[in-house]
């Protein structure tokens, strides 16, 4: 298959605005449409995006899937950890305990940000390196 | 009204998919499907799972279509 130089310049113009927009719907996920999954898919696709418009000799080793999946393991070791602090402190799975204020600010919706934080992190994660790991694979 | 164009269009592109005979013209024929349901998804109000439908649909599985195609034959035999 040959290539053009179009793929490589479009992506990487392009990508790092998609990641930028999976970090926005991740944070604000609780105030607008989106949130932790509909943000980590976006991340990913612009990782995704990135990697396909690098030429196939550059891409070996270019995403360290060891760290990718240890940040995987670790978000969903911290969404449990939450749950889990919330049953001891709280006495229920998940039970807010930082200080709630008013609707429309980002950091005054309790867990729900750091929820959909480590849920972003997790997903973004996980489908980086399952499409990798498929993109290798040859 | 708006409703009505975006389901025959579904319709219409779903069989373009099947019948085309080139894969990669379908893959794309299906994401073109994915992008219709995140439109209708909006138009009925339903923001979040047209931001998922947009993401995954057209993205994530796209490219995963696209890399099986090139993984094996892009002609379908007849």
């Amino acid at each position: 298959m040959n290539r053009t130089g179009i793929l490589q310049v479009v992506s990487r113009k392009l990508a790092p605005f998609v990641v930028l927009f999976g970090f926005y719907l991740v944070s604000y996920g609780h105030l607008t449409p989106g949130g932790g999954f509909q943000g980590g898919v976006v991340i990913a696709a612009g990782v995704i995006l990135l990697l396909l418009g690098q030429p196939p000799e550059r891409l070996e080793g270019l995403v360290n899937v060891r760290l990718f999946g240890l940040v995987e393991t670790v978000s969903l070791l911290l969404f449990l950890g939450a749950g889990i602090i919330g049953i001891i402190l709280g006495g229920a799975f998940l039970q807010v305990l930082l200080p709630t204020g008013s609707a429309g600010r980002i950091t005054d919706a309790g867990f729900i940000f750091i929820l959909n934080v480590v849920i972003g992190m997790k997903v973004g994660a996980g489908i980086t390196v399952i499409c990798y790991r498929l993109f290798m694979e040859s | 009204m708006m409703v009505i164009i975006l389901l025959v269009l579904h319709i219409a592109l779903g069989i373009f998919a099947l019948q085309v005979r080139d894969m990669l013209v379908a893959v794309i024929a299906l994401a073109a499907v994915s992008l219709m349901s995140a439109l209708l998804f909006f138009f009925l109000d339903a923001p979040d799972v047209a931001l998922t439908e947009a993401a995954v649909g057209a993205g994530v599985t796209s490219f995963l279509f696209v890399w099986f195609v090139r993984k094996t034959e892009r002609r379908s035999g007849e």
